[in-house]
């Protein structure tokens, strides 16, 4: 780690203050990623505002559904009664994530600000575009079997390693944020991660100095049919080789509205719009389940090391819509 | 009154138990010395040529920092004095990626963290790196250790031409890691021209010569104080560079150093289980009579050094053949040197052994149980020596049985329970019994008719047990409660010892510290100048006597009968795996190892170091791999996030039974060991069951959902 100032913020436009003052300044919440990346000097902060004393952990129902604070942490989140009644979705999602010890420190801000997993981003001796723009990419021909299907370009192919927000992402969630100004701006959770083109060293559409405070999730008519399945390298406390978060609006058999989000397939939690729109008004059947799966991944562009997620993503889509549908 | 009731064989606590899980018992680094600094390594990032210009002056402006050591200002150190894997800051030269060239001593850990980040390095790259793996392994070379010849009974693999049945199948195994909890570490003080090393050691006198010889000291100017260890697993068997390093940095500022390394410097400093290829070809008569076995082996080792684990013991003595071959072959790259790591050879081997003959069973629709008991062999088929004893054939049958074999379903991929297919699966394995000389020294004193005893002991103890085992036989040897007797081990000025390693540890210190008690017992008598109808024990003596000081020493070692015989720890091991049809991901939910190893001193901590052994077997099986970028030579998993060792969800339930065997040829005490055997034959186990379970062989570990997709 290289020395840097500890800064408390006691609300939150006093915590944008404190970074307006110092562009290489960082926000802390849980700690979990941001002081990891420091150690390995991936990130090098001057500056650490702590946002611990933010009155922004709390989690209340809104008139449109829920609001979650940015730094309520993922455990009392995926354990709320509401959370788990209305949006087991998110609830299951949270908690295939991490291990218990993580979840107790991660804040939901933090979680969606988490940075990739890929190992060359992490090890400051490898080019990576991410980390240094313009270094090049060494995934792009090195190891990559965690890495995209979807959505990578030349410049990077790592995926977002969050599990949360892929639930957030099928939940339609949306992400409140304090500008500089102390104005507040809605993002649509669709709109909030971003492919990496030409500039993989965004994540996100956050601007420097803005501040998440909430994350809010509209009322669905999916609780009793959602579904979370994770495949990983081993039965917990690693990332998800593929995710799929499904949701289904069911009248009889009927799908109303499917949807299907995927993680570890992309820089951004991947909305399966191809197979959403396929299965709108259709019978819910295996058969429709797997041509849905099979239309969504025949646009997946895979790399060396990771041709195997184009079948384990349509397995893994097929059988989260037929546990979403068993619910 | 005396205790008749045996304390050796009963399954007792821990008699450190208390004292680790409240943070008293002190490793490595917890010793405190005054004026202590700090060192940090930093490491090279490319994996083949020089450095051409190191940069400190940045670094050296940070605050706290004492001294930069780099190889050009690092004193002359006799690299062939017996640490492993270079690394020693002698020259510019390059040969493996993340080989340390330098260190920071500041005044805290941070200071020399930061300040290590800092330091600017120039390298000259040597185009001829070898780094890729696949590629060199199509010409790999000949061995030069010379116990690797090719070694071949009968027609050798030539004979296989002519087998009714045949199985040819190439099995992989990758690089993995010891990742002990503690990562090693060393607290360097120096005495005037006399040092103490404060690091864990399994082999205490072997790091002490280890150490003096490359600091070009005499052994006994080096003090090597290791009473705790945090696991090993092989790798602080041989001691590595950061060991006498640490001496270098306290040396150089004149004060007591304390490095230790960081868990993503474990990755590369410390060995590693080498990536190996083996090539199995079994031939056999159609009723299942082995009649060719052909274990050809291609291993990676290191440009400048050769270890290579011997993949094909295994194959040497576990099945009645007439034609054998076993051949190594090797591939030297720029990677660290590879080391002892837990069940060497015999643990990757019996993989490749032990789903063979699955496979062959398979083929030969026979139970694989049927088909190893059929080719058990009478003597050992490598020597032609008579067994001490081999319990091979008890622990399938009793495992069978307590296990509940006969549910295994002999059609692959017919046993389901919901989206999950339940698979059986069976491997054998083995290790040697052997004893290695040790000395011991007990201390008897008297206090109102209570007699303690001291232990001396150049023992370590890994975290296995060894201080408990040691108390239990002092007090049968003695006629001591073990709460009135205290173990000293883990330090070089104590009688000197073998290593925890190889399994020889318990027989070592075990049989050297009852003979000191029976000697200390005879020359009491002898000194009591009386004559017994029944043999008093020390403490009687000590008491009837009215001594109040006692002591001896003696120096234990193998029979020589012991030499006769071939003398083995065998196992069966049992596993039953759940495989979710559509993720792929496995599950091992019941998992057996039946073990005959002799007499077990401690059934309980005999019971965790087997478990400890089946929960590696797992990662084995499952999930550990690391894997080398081709490109860099660097490791592209390079973190717990990316290494993946089992964690408790990918753990069943876990079941361990002894085999009650009394042998007393391979040492007087009859133990053979239980560190190593407990990971032999782990993974085929569990390979043999994933074929059960679904029908697909997966030859290459660890067996990772992709692996198992439909397809
Ligand atoms: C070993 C390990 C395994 C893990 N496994 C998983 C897994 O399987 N699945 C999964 O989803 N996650 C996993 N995680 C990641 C974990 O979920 C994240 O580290 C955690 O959610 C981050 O939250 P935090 O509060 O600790 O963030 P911090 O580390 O405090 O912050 C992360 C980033 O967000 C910024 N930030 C924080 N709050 C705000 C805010 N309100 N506004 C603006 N910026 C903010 C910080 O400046 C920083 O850049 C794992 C982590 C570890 C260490
Ligand atoms: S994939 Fe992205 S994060 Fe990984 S090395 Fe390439 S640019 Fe860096």
């Amino acid at each position: 780690m290289t020395p840097f100032k500890f800064s408390i913020a006691e609300n939150p436009s006093a915590a944008i203050g404190l970074l307006q003052k110092n562009n290489s300044a960082a926000f802390l919440a849980g700690g979990t990623n941001i002081l990891d990346l420091m150690k390995e000097h991936v990130t090098n902060p001057t500056e650490i505002i702590d946002l611990g004393r933010l009155q922004l952990n709390t989690i209340k129902p809104t008139t449109s559904g829920i609001s979650l604070g940015a730094l309520a942490k993922n455990t009392e989140t995926a354990n709320h009664p509401i959370i788990r009644k209305d949006y087991p979705l998110l609830s299951k999602a949270i908690l295939a994530g991490a291990s218990a010890q993580i979840r107790n420190m991660a804040s939901n801000g933090g979680n969606l600000l988490q940075r990739t997993r890929c190992s060359y981003f992490y090890d400051i001796a490898m080019p990576c575009n991410k980390r240094v723009p313009g270094s090049g990419c060494a995934a792009m021909e090195g190891f990559n079997r965690m890495h995209a299907i979807f959505g990578w370009s030349e410049k990077c192919v790592a995926v977002y390693p969050s599990d949360m927000a892929v639930a957030l992402s099928a939940l339609n969630a949306s992400v409140k944020v304090m500008q500089q100004n102390g104005n507040e701006r809605i993002i649509p959770f669709g709109d909030f991660h971003v492919l990496p083109k030409d500039h993989p060293e965004k994540d996100n559409s956050l601007n420097f100095g803005e501040l998440i405070t909430t994350i809010d999730l509209p009322k669905n008519n999916f609780a009793g049919h959602a579904a979370y399945v994770k495949v990983r390298d081993r039965n917990s406390y690693a990332f998800a080789l593929v995710s799929v978060a499904a949701g289904l609006d069911l009248q009889g058999n009927t799908i109303n509205q499917a949807q299907i989000a995927m993680g570890g397939v992309a820089h951004k939690p991947w909305r399966a719009l191809n197979a959403e729109a396929f299965l709108k008004g259709k019978q819910a059947t295996k058969v429709n389940f797997t041509k849905a799966a099979e239309l969504e991944m025949s646009a997946a562009k895979p790399l060396s090391h990771n041709q195997f997620k184009i079948e384990m993503g349509k397995q893994t889509l097929i059988n989260a819509l037929e546990m979403a549908l068993k619910g | 009154m005396k205790d008749t009731k045996k304390i050796i064989g009963q399954g007792i606590d821990r008699i450190d138990g208390i004292m680790k899980i409240t943070g008293k018992a002190s490793y490595a680094t917890d010793y405190p010395a005054k004026n202590m600094a700090y060192a940090v390594l930093f490491k090279s990032t490319i994996a083949a040529g020089k450095i051409t210009r190191i940069n400190t002056a940045e670094a050296e402006k940070l605050p706290g920092v004492i001294k930069i050591i780099t190889h050009e200002n690092a004193p002359k150190l006799n690299v062939k004095g017996g640490l492993r894997g270079g690394a020693l800051l002698q020259g510019p030269e390059i040969t493996f990626h993340g080989q340390h060239i330098g260190m920071v001593v500041a005044e805290t850990f941070e200071q020399a963290t930061a300040a290590a980040h800092l330091v600017q390095v120039k390298y000259q790259q040597d185009q001829a790196e070898k780094i890729d793996f696949e590629k060199l392994a199509k010409n790999p070379e000949m061995p030069k250790g010379k116990e690797l010849a090719d070694l071949v009974r009968g027609a050798g693999k030539a004979a296989l031409v002519n087998a009714e049945v045949k199985i040819e199948q190439e099995y992989e195994t990758p690089i993995e890691h010891h990742h002990p909890m503690e990562p090693h570490a060393t607290v360097a003080v120096w005495e005037g021209e006399n040092l103490i090393l404060y690091n864990g050691s399994q082999i205490i006198n072997g790091a002490q010569t280890a150490a003096a010889a490359t600091l070009n000291l005499k052994p006994e100017q080096v003090r090597i104080i290791s009473p705790y260890i945090g696991g090993g697993f092989g790798s602080k068997g041989g001691q590595w560079a950061n060991l006498v390093l640490t001496a270098v940095a306290a040396k150089m500022t004149s004060r007591p150093v304390k490095l230790a390394l960081t868990r993503q410097q474990m990755f590369n400093s410390v060995g590693l289980r080498q990536r190996n290829i083996q090539k199995i070809s079994l031939g056999a008569t159609k009723d299942g009579i082995l009649t060719t076995l052909a274990h050809e082996i291609i291993s990676h080792t290191a440009v400048d050094s050769e270890y290579i684990e011997p993949c094909g013991d295994c194959s040497k003595v576990m099945y009645e053949v007439p034609n054998s071959l076993i051949s190594y072959r090797v591939v030297p790259m720029n990677i660290i040197l590879p080391t002892y790591t837990r069940g060497p050879g015999k643990s990757t081997g019996s993989f490749a052994l032990e789903s063979a003959m699955d496979e062959l069973a398979h083929q030969l629709k026979m139970d694989p149980i049927a088909l190893r008991i059929k080719n058990e062999p009478k003597k050992d088929p490598s020597n032609g020596k008579p067994w001490s004893s081999r319990t091979t054939v008890k622990c399938l049958e009793e495992g069978a049985k307590a296990f509940g074999w006969e549910k295994r379903k002999s059609t692959p991929g017919t046993n389901f329970s919901g989206d999950d297919l339940i698979g059986y699966g069976v491997a054998c394995g083995t290790y040697p019994a052997r004893q290695r000389e040790s000395s011991a020294a007990i201390k008897l004193s008297r206090k109102s008719r209570l007699v303690y005893a001291v232990v001396e002991i150049a023992a370590s103890d890994l975290g296995t047990g060894t201080n408990t085992i040691l108390a239990q036989t002092a007090a049968d040897g003695l006629g001591i409660p073990v709460a009135q007797i205290t173990i000293k081990l883990g330090d070089s000025d104590l009688p000197p010892a073998a290593g925890s390693v190889g399994s020889v540890g318990a027989s070592s210190f075990a049989n050297a510290v009852n003979d000191a008690c029976n000697k200390i017992t005879d020359e009491l008598i002898a000194k009591s100048g009386k004559q017994f109808f029944v043999r008093p024990t020390a403490s009687d003596l000590m008491n009837s006597e009215n001594i109040a000081a006692f002591e001896t020493q003696s120096t234990s070692k193998a029979p020589v009968e012991a030499e006769q015989y071939s003398a083995h720890s065998f196992n069966a091991n049992f596993a039953e795996v759940s495989i979710n049809k559509n993720t792929g991901m496995v599950k091992v939910t019941r998992f057996l190892a039946v073990t005959g190893a002799g007499k077990i001193l401690n059934p309980k901590t005999a019971r965790s170091q087997i478990i400890g052994g089946n929960i590696w077997g797992i990662g084995m099986a499952l999930t550990e791999e690391s894997v080398i970028d081709p490109r860099y030579g660097n490791f592209a998993t390079r973190s717990f996030a990316d290494y993946h060792v089992p964690a408790n969800l990918d753990v069943g339930q876990l079941d361990a039974m002894f085999i009650n065997e009394v042998d007393l040829i391979p040492n007087k005490m009859g133990v053979k060991g239980i560190g190593e055997v407990g990971i032999v034959g782990v993974a085929a186990a569990i390979a043999n069951a994933v074929f059960n379970a679904i029908g697909k062989r997966i030859r290459s570990l660890p067996i990772t959902p992709d692996k198992l997709l439909p397809s």
